[in-house]
């Protein structure tokens, strides 16, 4: 049987129903990492024995007559800087290497509660910090839509597994667009709920205001199954939030986006964006158009103008404070020094990599005395108006349409050239983690050199049923994403 | 040149609760073995993340609404940033801008004098842990390495900032001691300064002849009321000496030394440290709504000041006996229930200072611990109110309820004090034996030789010290002169 | 205006203290000019923020309930501390601290 191409849901069914165990599925799933991920290093650890051992409990666990979870069976992977007992958690970086926490983050928990049983650990970026996972301890993952190009980041390894059809389903953390930029670039659906849906606790923290855990997924059906999973108050995570959560799955039964307002985003130079993707964004406006969405134009110039900017500076900022625990200590890298300074020194010089030092460097310089007042407080300020201004556009839409990123998936080897280039390139995801929006990257198709594309989707702060309903009924009309055929040569 | 001096204390009090201020780790790790007090939180194992302690929150509310501060709904907690071995995250989660109480003030009464103190704020903390430093010999120098024990790391801390209103050592004791005893009242901290729960920094200046403040000195590493007086003293004199030969000062941390009596300069650069605070997002702001504050507010005791007042009024004492008693909440609590009981109030404040305390003293407990109820104390001052007894016999009476645990009624009887006071046949037999011992005396007497009645005095003093006291002095003088006729 | 405030090496050498992060001299220059970069693009943004706004805070729907004042032994002690790097029986290890406070920073 053919268990790649099975979605989660279908997956959770058929072990429910008994036409397969889950121990079958987890093994096809481990089996399919080893013969064809040489190819991309999307998976840096696979947890084999874990793995096998959940499913034949849970196989077990049914047999008994105990009713199985909604995501039965289900094999996923997490982006490496999810914590997972006793399973190395190096975030991608040599600072974690052969790091295993003793425990699991929430949102792990939540999903192997609900049956699904995790087969790896999937590459990233160098503590989340890049957009092109390459700068990973473990080596660059390729894009397994076109190996000549980058799958994105900084949850590239979660993307490119879920486009190679290893996993149906993935978990990544976006901090600044890192679940839906890789998304895009790998043509599968991912999403960033609302800031305070799902638990950080068990994320290894980039920036505490702007992280959020995302699934990647080739369809929004599982998307909205994996949500109902993952939104839940944590006692571990006082900033996720207690209120009751709808049934996001219940959401897509009744989607319609007849009467809606949807805005598409203006006041940017069309030219700034790569023609397939400007097309995009027509095709999408003329799917809602025609499932009777009215069209209205927006505008957010304080966004535009600002939002990279003011991004920088919180997850900067915020960056370096999170990353100062890494002082060789109690976990990870250590190098001894003649005093506790030089150790630090030492330590923190040899575990974390160029990207990473660069940019603690600059978020240490911006909250200190001076820079503070100049950049870091300046930074909250716009980011409230930024928040205003979206509160503002959603009194008169319902949704958002604009791109996720200007460009489609860079060639690799890019990244060394102009990091600035690549800074300018999250204006649009960056957005949505300011304001603490719901946002989803929606395939769209595909070039005719088989390249994704794609739009975003944004809603209103905890509109994220409604943000899923809209996205279902635009990827009824517009194709969900086929995971790629590993055995054909790509590109 | 006489230079006033200006004195402004930072108190840290560890919180009474049964959790650290973040994390589920025991507060109670005193003795405990290194390193086994912790928590993934208190270590900060990447991922996780801070959930407030509640009834840290409620203690500080308590803490700021007994120093009449205003309590802010909202406050939020900062990132105090700084790399050193106590502490994990590499930044401490505390209270800058906006601290939960603000202003306030504290009314002390130093050299007999009211004062009042005015506060700055009080705020929540987290502590860090703690620095070993051994030798392989043993000895605590010359080791190449510390060691790092994380059991305190996280404890719950509230910092009470004053204003600098305090002018001599004895105001600052009389702040600390009445801090202590406002937190122990309230139940917010133990008030140890011996084991840590209560912390004291000095920031001391002196006052330039033109009215501007001088240089400000911050003293720590001051672990006793005795050491705030000694480093003070210390430290007052140095810097009238400095600006006397014609030195200045500067702005620095001092560590007091209490086995050499001096205070040390730490060579720290203050203007290098920046601290980079900004607010710490893994936390929501603390919600302190008035309905809350008002529901702490109803909840609190009365104030040890109210009380020490109120016992001036109500039961005729004067402020320094009022004072004595109300010290302890406990001890406050001990006399109202011995006056409840019969004791009237002027005998039983006497009995509180000087007949507890003593037995408190002398086996260093505590008034909580005292094994005699408040009621059988207060019940045995009624009855030598009520000439049932001496005041003598009663206090035989209270050591065989302290020492031997007895009820009063047993103990009573073990004192041979049930049977009230001695008299007729029963202290004609004590004369007897008196007689018998001093027969010159009575020669004298019967010779009628003892022409000042010195003899018979001397009689007599030895049957009130034989009856303890319990015969009336009127009936052995009358009982005597008509045995020696 | 906003006040041109561009990182210099000397204010990289104090940023390098306070992070604690070692970096040759050599590579000042380079890491300086993207430093920069990250500032510049931040002047406009600067320009818009002016002193009234509020600083940002999220909005709340429920807050999650509190945390109850109960103990909660964790036992994963014993094989954290032995996997610690710089672990010494019950303890963690480091260079020897002088005085109080001191963090070893000579400079």
């Amino acid at each position: 049987m053919e268990f790649h191409k099975l979605s989660a849901r279908e997956i959770a069914s058929g072990v429910k129903e008994g036409r397969f165990t889950a121990e079958e599925v987890v093994l096809a799933a481990i089996e399919r990492v080893k013969k064809y991920d040489g190819k991309y290093n999307s998976i840096v650890t696979l947890c084999e024995d874990e793995a096998t051992a959940a499913a034949v409990k849970a196989d077990e666990a049914a047999a008994s007559g105990v009713e199985p979870g909604p995501l039965a069976g289900v094999p996923f992977v997490v982006k490496d800087n999810f914590c997972t007992s006793g399973i190395e958690t190096a975030c991608g970086s040599k600072m974690l290497r052969g790091w295993r926490p003793h425990y699991d983050a929430t949102a792990v928990k939540y999903m192997k509660e609900a049956g699904a049983v995790l087969i790896g650990k999937a590459n990233m970026d160098e503590f989340a910090m890049g957009s092109t996972t390459e700068s990973s301890v473990f080596g660059p993952t390729l894009n397994p839509r076109d190996t000549g190009r980058v799958p994105g980041g900084s949850s590239g390894g979660s993307a490119a597994a879920v486009a190679a059809g290893l996993v149906p389903v993935a978990l990544g953390s976006d901090t600044g667009g890192s679940v839906r930029q890789p998304a895009a670039f790998c043509g599968v659906q991912g999403m960033k709920p609302s800031y305070g849906q799902i638990s950080r606790y068990g994320i290894v923290a980039y920036a505490s205001s702007l992280d959020q855990v995302g699934p990647l997924t080739r369809n929004i059906g599982d998307m909205a199954l994996l949500m109902d999973v993952l939104a839940k108050e944590d006692p571990n995570d006082t900033t996720c939030d207690a209120y009751e959560r709808p049934s996001f799955s219940g959401a897509l039964e009744n989607a319609s986006l007849a009467g809606k307002k949807i805005a598409l985003l203006s006041g940017y130079e069309r030219g700034s964006i790569e023609k397939p993707l400007a097309d995009a964004i027509d095709r999408a406006a003329a799917i809602a158009r025609d499932a009777g969405a009215e069209i209205v134009e927006a505008r957010l110039p304080i966004t535009m103008e600002h939002t990279v900017a003011c991004y920088y500076m919180i997850a900067l900022g915020d960056a370096s404070s999170k990353l100062a625990c890494y002082d060789g200590m109690r976990y990870g890298h250590h190098a001894d020094g003649k005093n506790l300074s030089e150790m630090y020194k030492k330590s923190r010089m040899e575990g974390f990599g160029d990207e990473v030092r660069r940019r603690i460097l600059v978020g240490t310089c911006i909250l200190t005395r001076g820079y503070y007042e100049n950049y870091f407080v300046p930074a909250t300020k716009v980011r409230r108006m930024i928040a205003d201004e979206f509160r503002e556009l959603f009194k008169e839409a319902d949704a958002l349409i604009c791109p996720i990123i200007p460009s489609l998936a860079y060639k690799r080897g890019l990244v060394e050239e102009d990091p600035v280039r690549m800074y300018l390139g999250d204006v649009f995801t960056t957005i949505a983690n300011l304001a603490g929006l719901p946002s989803m990257s929606l395939n769209m198709g595909f070039t005719s050199d088989g390249l994704p594309t794609n739009v975003q989707l944004l809603a209103p702060r905890f509109g994220d049923a409604e943000l899923l309903s809209y996205a279902s009924l635009m990827e009824k009309a517009a194709g969900a994403p086929a995971a790629v055929d590993p055995e054909k040569e790509g590109r | 040149m006489k230079r006033e001096v200006v004195i402004g204390l930072e108190i840290h009090l560890q919180l009474k609760t049964k959790t650290k201020l973040f994390c589920g780790c025991s507060t109670d790790y005193i003795g405990a073995t290194p390193n086994s007090n912790v928590c993934p939180i208190c270590l900060a194992v990447p991922g996780t993340l801070p959930v407030i302690n509640d009834h840290a929150v409620d203690l500080a509310v308590k803490m700021g609404l007994g120093l009449h501060c205003d309590i802010q709904d909202n406050t939020r907690f900062h990132r105090k940033h700084y790399f050193y071995a106590d502490l994990p995250k590499a930044y401490q989660i505390t209270q800058y801008e906006h601290a939960i109480a603000q202003g306030g003030y504290l009314d002390i009464i130093a050299d007999g004098k009211k004062k009042r103190v005015r506060l700055d704020h009080l705020h929540l903390e987290e502590d860090a842990g703690k620095l070993v430093h051994p030798t392989s010999d043993g000895r605590l120098s010359g080791a190449a390495y510390s060691l790092v024990d994380y059991n305190r790391g996280g404890m719950p801390l509230s910092e009470i900032v004053s204003m600098p209103d305090m002018n001599s050592p004895a105001e600052a004791i009389a702040y600390v001691t009445q801090i202590r005893q406002l937190a122990r009242y309230l139940e917010v901290s133990d008030g140890e300064m011996e084991s840590g729960s209560l912390r004291v920094d000095v920031n001391v200046s002196l006052r330039n002849a033109d009215g501007s403040l001088g240089t400000r000195v911050e003293l720590k590493n001051i672990n006793s009321l005795k050491s705030i007086e000694r480093a003070l003293e210390y430290e007052i004199a140095r810097q009238n000496r400095v600006l006397d030969e014609g030195g200045t000062l500067v702005q620095e941390t001092r560590l007091w030394d209490d086995a050499a009596g001096v205070t040390r300069s730490m060579r720290s650069k203050e203007g290098a440290r920046d601290y980079r605070y900004y607010v710490e997002m893994d936390l929501a702001p603390i919600d302190a709504k008035p309905e809350y504050v008002e529901k702490i507010r109803a909840s609190l005791p009365e104030m040890p000041w109210d009380r020490r007042d109120r016992f001036v009024e109500r039961y005729g004492l004067t402020l320094e006996e009022s004072q004595q008693i109300t010290e302890q909440r406990e001890m406050a609590d001990y006399y109202e229930e011995m006056v409840a009981a019969g004791a009237p109030a002027a005998k039983a404040a006497n009995w509180a200072r000087m007949e507890v305390q003593r037995l408190l003293r002398e086996d260093g407990i505590d008034i909580a611990s005292f094994p005699v109820p408040a009621k059988e104390l207060g019940a045995l001052i009624a009855k030598v109110e009520g000439r049932e007894l001496s005041n003598t016999q009663a206090k035989d009476v209270l050591s065989a309820m302290y020492g031997e645990k007895l009820p009063l009624k047993e103990a009573m009887k073990k004192c041979g004090a049930s049977g009230g006071r001695l008299t007729g046949e029963a202290l004609k037999a004590v004369i007897e034996k008196v007689f018998a011992a001093e027969p010159e005396a009575v020669d004298t007497i019967k010779k009628g030789a003892d022409k000042k009645g010195a003899k018979a005095k001397f009689l007599q003093g030895l049957v009130m010290r034989e009856t303890r006291g319990s015969a009336d002095p009127a009936e052995v003088a009358r009982t005597l002169a008509e045995m020696l006729k | 205006m906003i006040e041109k405030m561009e990182m210099d090496a000397e204010r990289l050498r104090e940023v390098l203290t306070l992070s604690r992060i070692g970096l040759p001299e050599e590579s000042y220059q380079e890491v300086l000019d993207r430093v920069n970069d990250i500032l510049r693009l931040c002047d406009k943004m600067r320009e818009l923020a002016h002193e009234e706004a509020e600083p940002f805070e999220w909005d709340v729907k429920k807050a999650p309930a509190r945390r109850a004042d109960e103990p909660v032994r964790w036992s994963g002690r014993d094989l954290f501390l032995s996997e610690a790097p710089v672990r010494d029986g019950d303890f963690f290890r480091v260079p020897r601290i002088i005085a109080l406070e001191d963090d070893g920073e000579e400079e």
